[in-house]
Parts: structure tokens; sequence; C-alpha cells
């Protein structure tokens, strides 16, 4: 059951909005640190957090609504200088910002957030009278002299402000009679928190606590309607956010779709009255040719309408971006190191889907870099390098793949270590190690089980994390990469495709039965001449270029008999393993648009698309087929797939 | 409804959620034409194309905020006779002076009801004599 019935529409807009607004807060928070006196940042985060109070009050998210105000009023008073910026202070509002982000998460559970820790409203209550610990309470809230944004102290007004004139004022300007919102009222406050703060010491007393009693459906819904906050299971921190299943689009793209979608309407039109010409017997050229020229068109406007609509789809990256500056900054001071984390390329825009599958895998490279990456303070002056450390998170598009950057400048890390701590954990064997090369070294640490580090610390090191990193990173169709340089840092690349929607496919026939490849696997097609095949360790391996390869024909990935050698090669290139796949022949390739085989998926089948003369093609998943193949090396106990 | 269902609003307001949320209580209140500005300035450019009769704005925005937005109007010639319905979350007295000093014709606190909206619209519409 939803606290808010009828209201959806109105929860999701504001949901993400408002968690757009509180990314930028926190990340202005995060700029903040470096200059706490900076009028204009203190003056957007006051403006962040009184935005989403606001608006909260029309879903009548009442705690929400109140420890947004006590941080807007904080705020208030630190763009004012009427309190100065310390570190405690600090810690009590990203403290604030996280109980607005944990609320958020209820409310997109379609619950009414508990009230927020009761140890936070007192906490906050103290630094508005100026009590922070630490702090020197230079400014005593209570005598300091009223707040004023403007001050036009009226002269005109006749009384100054603070005399009770003004609600006659107020009478005139709204008027209502002098009995409706009384304006100074207690602000209401949280049950939970334990004494009535003064904040209406200067004045600024908001929201009259008769309001919600007053006013019986704000939208529809009075805050006391809701079902009494403790029977709902839901704990304070709500892990499991629901998936975003709305997207902003730019306007332009949508009114290009319909474009499109008109154009494609006449040229339909267009074919039905020649197809009408031809069933009536005319087939000279011109009608002929004006068959071709439509037919053409048609082609040309359905692919732009694909890209069209796959735009629609895409989101700039810097959506994504923006929660981590304040994710390495809690990060870095929890470690005691100084980390800047530097952005790149936001603009770029990713498939919806992508990014949301993206948050983890970054959080993961983003939360290594700093707790495993960089060294701390006294270990990078002895290396001469900065004692602030950077960490570059970065996007960018280069040609049809979006390419991730995260770069450190720590210490870097040795193959030479990596090797041993893999030999060292059973991962590997000496002999297998001897034989990898650089590249291959640093890949060690995608294994399950391989942590760097030998004592695993409680922010990054559990044991498992890269490996989940690059198995998520695999199921985008990407791949993963590393480089490193010991004393100068570490590189993690990832590529991935451009949308998943459409997948370019490299068609191969086995008989007379085609299959699709991801293009991205492939990189060159050869012919397998039988003499050139070498017989290594009782497999069969042709040498590519001074490399070794294994051949492995098709028809053994799927459990198929072979009827006849393949004649063809396509070199296949996978995150583990590089090997030439033996096929038949080649129909081409297409861009495929997969159908995925959501309740019925065969292992090794990523999915099914159309062709042109409308036969049905299964997309093969080589990663699954070729585990498959790895655990059952006999023939006979590779799982087969049937055909009818 | 005393006033014209086809009386043309602005809606200023830098959250979108906000603009939506004064737009369908409009709505209820019968008033379907309703345009959108993200910030004062904004605000004034379409101010400026003219056929507007009725501003609905918020106050802290940026850019230029909703007092400053109402100053310019009052003191621009071809507009200063538009009805300013000021929208804040605060019942700040500061606030209230600052507007009435500037010129609102009216000054709702968040949140709101269609019925408060319409109780604040129709005393303004009094006072410009439409009702």
């Amino acid at each position: 059951m939803s606290d808010f019935a009828g209201m959806e529409d109105l929860l999701q807009d504001f949901l993400q909005e408002a968690t757009d607004l509180l990314s930028d807060v926190d990340n202005k928070l995060v700029d903040l640190e470096k200059v706490p006196d900076d009028r204009g940042l203190l003056n957007d985060i006051f403006r962040g957090f009184h935005t989403i109070k606001g608006g909260a009050g029309f879903l009548s998210a009442t705690e929400l609504v109140t420890l947004c105000h006590l941080t807007e009023n904080l705020f208030d008073l630190l763009r004012n200088g009427e309190l100065p910026l310390t570190s405690d202070l600090m810690d009590i509002i990203m403290a604030a910002t996280k109980g607005v982000r944990e609320m958020f998460g209820e409310l997109g559970q379609g619950v009414q957030p508990h009230p927020a820790d009761a140890d936070l409203i007192t906490r906050l209550q103290g630094a508005l009278r100026g009590e922070v610990g630490g702090a020197e309470p230079q400014a005593q809230v209570e005598s300091a002299p009223p707040v004023v944004e403007i001050s036009p102290q009226p002269a005109s007004v006749g009384a100054a402000a603070g005399e009770p004139d003004w609600i006659e004022m107020h009478a005139a300007v709204t008027g209502v009679p002098v009995a409706s919102p009384a304006p100074t009222v207690e602000y209401v406050e949280p049950k939970s928190a334990p004494t009535p703060a003064p904040v209406s010491g200067n004045g600024k007393a908001v929201a009259p606590a008769g309001r919600v009693e007053e006013s019986p459906a704000v939208y529809g819904r009075r805050a006391s309607d809701r079902p009494g906050g403790q029977t709902a299971p839901v704990g304070r921190r709500v892990e499991e956010r629901a998936r975003e299943n709305t997207i902003r689009v730019d306007t332009a793209r949508l009114d290009q779709v319909l474009n499109l979608s008109g154009e494609i309407g006449l040229t339909k039109n267009r074919l039905t009255s020649l197809r009408a010409d031809i069933l009536a017997g005319r087939d000279d050229p011109e009608t002929l040719h004006a068959l071709d020229q439509a037919v053409s068109q048609l082609d040309l406007l359905v692919s732009d309408l694909q890209n069209s609509v796959m735009k629609t789809r895409m989101q700039p990256i810097g959506r994504l971006f923006q929660k981590y500056p304040r994710i390495a900054r809690d990060l870095a001071r929890q470690l005691g190191k100084d980390v800047e984390l530097v952005l790149a390329g936001e603009e770029t825009e990713v498939d919806k889907t992508m990014i949301e599958d993206l948050s983890d895998p970054l959080i993961h490279l983003i939360r290594n870099a700093v707790d495993h990456g960089v060294e701390g303070p006294t270990e990078r002056q002895a290396a001469g390098k900065p004692a602030k450390s950077l960490v570059r998170l970065e996007a960018r598009q280069e040609g049809d793949h979006i390419v991730i950057i995260v770069a450190d400048d720590g210490r870097g890390m040795s193959a030479e270590r990596i090797r041993a701590k893999a030999v060292d954990k059973g991962l590997i064997t000496e002999e297998e190690a001897n034989t990898l090369d650089e590249r291959q070294s640093l890949n060690l640490i995608f294994l399950p089980g391989f942590s760097t580090k030998s004592e695993i610390s409680d922010v990054s090191g559990r044991g498992v994390g890269m490996d989940v990193v690059k198995t998520n990173i695999q199921k985008l169709n990407g791949y993963i990469d590393i480089r490193s340089e010991p004393g100068k840092g570490s590189v993690f690349i990832i590529s991935l495709p451009l949308t998943l929607a459409i997948l370019p496919v490299l068609l191969v026939l086995l008989g007379d039965q085609p299959f699709a490849l991801p293009l991205s696997m492939v990189r060159e097609i050869l012919p397998i001449e039988r003499d050139k095949l070498q017989e290594v360790g009782g497999k069969e391996t042709l040498v590519v270029r001074g490399e070794i390869l294994p051949v492995i024909p098709l028809s053994r990935l799927l459990g198929w008999p072979l009827v006849k050698a393949p004649e063809y090669g396509v070199f296949m290139q996978t995150a583990e393993r590089t090997f030439i796949l033996g096929v038949d022949s080649f129909a081409g390739r297409d861009d495929a648009v997969i159908k995925s085989l959501e309740d019925f998926r065969p292992r090794g089948v990523a999915g099914v698309t159309t062709l042109s003369n409308g036969q049905i093609v299964l997309i093969l998943d080589i990663k699954e087929l070729l585990a498959d193949v790895g655990q059952h090396p006999d023939e006979r106990n590779v799982r087969s797939i049937e055909f009818a | 409804m005393p006033a014209d269902p086809k009386m043309k609003f602005l809606v200023v307001d830098d959250f979108s959620t906000m603009r939506r949320i004064v737009r369908n209580l409009l709505k209820e209140l019968g008033f379907t034409n309703v345009d959108e500005a993200e910030d004062g300035a904004i605000a004034l450019q379409k101010l400026q194309t003219g056929g507007f009769e009725f501003v609905v704005t918020d106050w802290n925005m940026p850019n230029m905020d909703g007092l400053t937005l109402l100053q310019t109007i009052r003191s621009t010639p071809n507009l200063k006779h538009l009805p300013v319905l000021m929208i804040t979350a605060e019942a700040k007295k500061e606030n209230i002076i600052a507007a009435a000093q500037a010129g609102a014709s009216g000054y709702i606190v968040k949140p709101f009801t269609a019925g408060t909206l319409s109780e604040k619209l129709n005393k303004i519409f009094e006072k410009m004599g439409l009702a």
C-alpha cells in the first residue's frame, strides 16, 4: 500500500528532480570544504534545501520538511556570516544530507519518511543556537539581529519590523484576516525531538503549526492520514531503491521522432498506392523506379527513426557521475587521505539502462582507487608527490563505443606482486604465472577471490568486488582493461557499446543454419587451411601473427555433431580468452534488434533477432557456451541446444 | 468561476515539480491557459512577448528571484498593471513586508490546496474588479 495514492506521478516527478538537486547539493558541499565562505555556494545549497522542503510540503512529507527546514536555517545563518563553518558543523550538514537522501529512499518505496534520527535533529538545533562542539559560539543566534534578506527597513510601513504592526501588513497583502496563519507559531517538531528548538529566535518560524489541521487536504491527503509510521516494515535504511521507470526527454528529440513517424506514414501511403498500381498490372520502368525510390526512402527513414528513438533513451552520464565526489570525499576522510575526484565528460550520453547498471561497478572502482589506489599523505610526500591525490572519472564517446576511465595517481600496481599473490592464493599455478605478460597479470585482479591487500579493509576489500565489476560490465556487452605504472598510478578503462537495444552482429552459418555473434567480440575473419592447423596438447590450433590460438568449432560449442571440418575461422576475443571459432560460412553482418527470451532462455543464447527474410536467428552468448565447454571437456556432456 | 477561464497565467519556479503542482491546481480551478518559466529572467522575456494576464511566482530562484521579478514588473510601464501572486515556503514577516512594498498582489505559503489558491486568486480578482 502506498502512502501516496492518487499522487504517484507527483511523487515520481518530485523524487527525480529532488534527487538531482540533492546530488548537486552534495557536490557543492564538497566544493564548500575547499572554500568555506563562498557566498554563492552557500546560497545555492540554501536554495537546494529550501526547494526540496517546498516540494515535500505538497507531499505532506512532514519529516522531510522538518529536516530540510532545519538544515536550510543553518545555511541561512552560514550565508549571512552569523555562524562560521567548522568541520563539526560540516559533519552535521553531511549527516543531514544523508538523512534527506534516506528519506528519498523511503518515498521511493511509497512510504512517508520516518522521523530523522533524533540525535541529528538535536545537533541541528544545537548548531542553530550556535552550540557546536569545537566552534566558538561567536554568534549568539538568540541575540542576533533578525535576518532580513532584502532590508527595506520599513519607514513607510510605519513601525519597525517586529512590532505587531506587520500583522496588519500581512492581512493587507494576503487579504486574509489576522487570525489565519499566525506566522510566528513554532514549527512542527518531530515527536522524537527532545526539546522544542527556539528556532524562532530570529523570527524565522515557518509553516504555522496549525496548518496541518487547517488545510484538510494538501493534494488530497493530510499528514495524519498516514498509517501510523511504525506499522510499515521499513527500516531506517532503505537499501533497495526501485528503478526509475520514467525518463526525462528533450522535447526536440520527441519532435524528431514524431516528425519521422509522419514521414514514414507518407512513404507508406506512397507504397500502398504503388502496390495498387502494380497489382493492377502496371510494371513499366517508371512505376518500378518509383517503387525502388519509396523503399529506399523508407529504409532511410526507419533507420533515422531507430536512431531517434534510441536517443530518447540516452541520458548524460553526469547524472550518475555527480553522486561520486561525495562518496570519494567521505571515504577519503574516513581513511585520513586527501583525495579529489575530478569529473570529465559528464555530458557524454549513455543508454539509461546502462547508466543504472554502471552505478555499482563505478562506485566500486572509485572506492578501490581511494582505498587501495592512492597512498596516504605521508607516503605520498615521501615519494615526492603532492599530498593531495587526484582520482579522475572521465567519459567520452569513441566511435560507436563509450569509454569510461577511472584513473588515480597513486602507487600503481606491480604485475610481479599480483602474480605472486594469485599463486599464493592458489588462483593460478606457478607455471601459469610465468607465462603471463604485464597486461594479463594485471587482469588477475578480476579473478574471484583476489584482493591485493593482505588484510581486508572494511571499505572496499571484502574479497568480492573486482570480479563482480567485471561481470557487470560484461553483462552490458562491455569490457574492462587495466593499465598501471608502479609509483605513477592505475587506470581502469571500461568500454561499452552505445546502446543495448541494437547489437551489431556477424551472421555465421553452420550447415544452412545461421547464428549471430556479437560483432564487438569479432576481431577478424580468416580461412582455415587444413595444412596450417597444428595440434598442441591434442587440440587444434592456428598461428596468427605469432600468436597460438585454439580453434574451437562452433558445432562443438553447441554440442552438435561435427559434420565437416570448419572452413572459416572467426577470431574472437572475449574478456577471458582469445580463440578462433570454426564455422562453415558467413551470411554477412546485421544490426540486430534484440528480442530477449525473458521466460525461456536456453543457456548460451543471448536473445533472438529476425532477418530481413523473416528468418529467426539465435544470438549466441559465447561466454556461456565457452564456460560450458570449459566445465565439461568431455563433449558428450556439453549441453546441446536442440532445434525442432 | 468569476474570472475568465481563458486568462493566461505565467507560473515561475525553478523546480519543475512545483510548476507542475501549481499548473495542476490552476487547472482544478478551471484555468488551463498556463505557461511556465524557470526563473525571473526567463519570465521577463516571456512576459515581454505579451498576452499574459497573471503571474504566479516563486520567491527563491537562481538568476533572478521572485522579488526582483516583481520589482522589475512594477517598474516596467507595459507590465506594471499585471497581478503578481508570490509563492514562498515561509511566512516570514520580512518577506511579506518586502513583497507588499514591492507591490505584490498576494502572497501564498507552501504547501497550499486548490481551495487556498482559489481564495487568494479571488481576492486579487476582486481588487481588480473582475469578480
